[in-house]
């Protein structure tokens, strides 16, 4: 196969989901000496970004986004041992600390965002559901990230994500991350009004977000 | 002898209650705290949210047992628990409901994404539905409904479970968004084929409740009618939660603009209308002014 068709190929396979497929083409792209960095831009990066434009066009829903993100998981993981290799330092994304605030049990949309940052070429560290506030900043610390990522879905559990911001501030620590924040009562303005680096409305969003702030 | 509610239906608009969630917050509930917990520990508080939505005027109010699957409730440990504090949410809303008017046994997602996508199973699902289900029969309800529902097969596997262990009739809604192409759940059902499906599994009402406004709710009450014969649920949520500045989270819908859309939800085809996130007892009680205003006159 010729390269183009290749990476053609390979965005074919994130954007269908097909996590064989894209896996298969990963391994294939290391053993035959392909410049990965290039196999990483312009084969599985399209593919995620036209996943996301058919989500937000309403043509993809959950269950495509997330066998589409499982691809290009797998796909990176079958990646990554080379790439650091060859490319240290170079990963595209950084390191974000996400989770659901304290109090709060939904952990659906802050899955799936961990799922797209991941598959955004993000290293996620992922701390589930009901976390206490002190423990993102803990976790941030100890894995040198770079942002941290906040949800909640309830109006009243919203509250920590400004009581977040606040605490991050009484450390001394709030120029030292960079703060997002998601779940269905958050918005622009609120993001705006406590302070935080940003908002998005989905995880699509959240990833292009995540980029332009890393 | 009060009719069934579903022949009350076939008569006029029937009236559902309004968020139940802020109000137990409104009254010191903690995040964090299930809110099913409260039909033990504070079971005054529970009976006096539905006693407000009664004088209000609502015919029908639902069990405060939203979050009440075993699964569900096994996120705050109480799994163990789940019989008992359905069985009590029943008999709140039982007790608080005058002669002639409705409760509702309210069952909301498990919480679990199914598989491929998640870990969980059609049989987990249904069997926990199943289980909250017979609880809330047990408790003395009139229907069940089953709500906020983002996957259809999640919304088929709680029919079937609690079809399993009652006869009483089983309502179900789903929660859609406005999408380009029409009404879809996150999942992307479309809102008719879910009407559809759930008609032809025995749901004895379907309809569609949070995420949409009043306004957008009245082309999705017209996307399920086309669908079913069935009677079609609408409780739409007030808008958007807004946060004031360093104050209160308010809903972007103020009152009067959510009540608008009332008569026009009614003739898209809405037979059972009522309220979800940001509604309170006032938004009921104008609701009812409007119904039976229409009605009467």
């Amino acid at each position: 196969m010729i390269k183009t068709e290749i990476l053609a190929k390979m965005s074919e396979a994130i954007v269908a989901g097909d996590r064989v497929a894209a896996r298969a083409l990963a391994e294939e792209a290391v053993r035959s000496g392909l410049d990965l960095l290039e196999v990483v831009e312009q084969g599985y990066v399209p593919g995620i970004q036209r996943v996301g434009e058919l989500w937000e066009q309403g043509d993809y829903f959950l269950p495509e986004l997330i066998t589409s993100a499982e691809a290009m998981k797998s796909a990176m993981a079958a990646l990554e041992p080379e790439l650091n290799r060859t490319h240290a330092g170079t990963r595209m994304g950084g390191k974000v600390v996400i989770g659901t605030v304290e109090g709060d049990i939904h952990d659906i949309g802050k899955n799936l965002v961990a799922s797209m940052l991941q598959a955004g070429g993000f290293e996620v560290f992922d701390l589930g559901a009901d976390v206490k506030l002190e423990r993102f900043i803990e976790k941030a610390e100890e894995v040198g990230a770079g942002m941290i990522c906040l949800s909640a879905l309830l109006t009243t559990t919203m509250m920590a994500q400004r009581r977040f911001i606040a605490l991050l501030r009484d450390k001394g620590l709030r120029g030292k991350y960079k703060v997002l924040v998601g779940g269905a009562p958050a918005s622009r303005t609120w993001a705006e009004e406590i302070g935080a680096d940003g908002y998005a409305e989905n995880a699509v969003a959240a990833v292009r977000l995540a980029k332009s702030l890393a | 002898m009060k009719p069934p509610l579903l022949d009350l239906v076939r008569g006029r608009t029937v009236l559902f209650d309004g968020a139940m969630g802020t109000e137990l917050m409104a009254r010191g509930l903690g995040a964090g705290t299930a809110p099913e917990l409260w039909n033990v520990d504070r079971p005054e508080v529970v009976k006096e949210i539905h006693t407000a939505y009664f004088e209000a005027g609502a015919d029908v109010v639902s069990t405060n047992s939203f979050g009440g699957t075993p699964l569900k409730l096994a996120a705050h440990g109480l799994e163990g628990r789940a019989s008992e504090l359905n069985r009590a949410a029943a008999r709140l809303a039982r007790e608080a409901a005058p002669g002639g008017r409705y409760v509702a046994g309210s069952m909301g997602p498990a919480g679990r994404v199914l598989q491929p996508q998640g870990p969980a199973t059609v049989d987990e699902l249904t069997a926990a539905y199943a289980a909250q289900a017979r609880a809330l029969s047990e408790g003395g309800v009139d229907v069940l409904i089953i709500e906020t529902q983002y996957d259809l097969r999640e919304a088929l596997a709680a029919l079937r479970g609690a079809r399993s262990v009652t006869d009483l009739p089983v309502f179900v809604t789903m929660t859609f968004s406005r999408f380009p192409r029409g009404y879809f759940t996150i999942m992307g059902d479309p809102a008719s084929r879910s009407a559809a499906e759930l008609d032809r599994a025995g749901a004895a009402a379907v309809g569609a409740n949070c995420s949409l406004t009043s306004e957008q709710m009245v082309g999705c009450v017209a996307a399920l009618r086309t669908a079913t014969a069935l009677p079609v649920i609408a409780q739409a949520n007030a808008g958007r939660p807004v946060a004031g500045a360093g104050g209160p989270i308010v809903y972007s819908q103020s009152l009067e603009d959510y009540v608008r859309f009332v008569p026009e939800i009614v003739r898209a085809g809405a037979g059972f209308v009522g309220g979800c996130c940001g509604t309170t007892p006032a938004t009921i009680r104008a609701m009812a002014r409007i119904i039976r205003g229409k009605e009467e006159s």
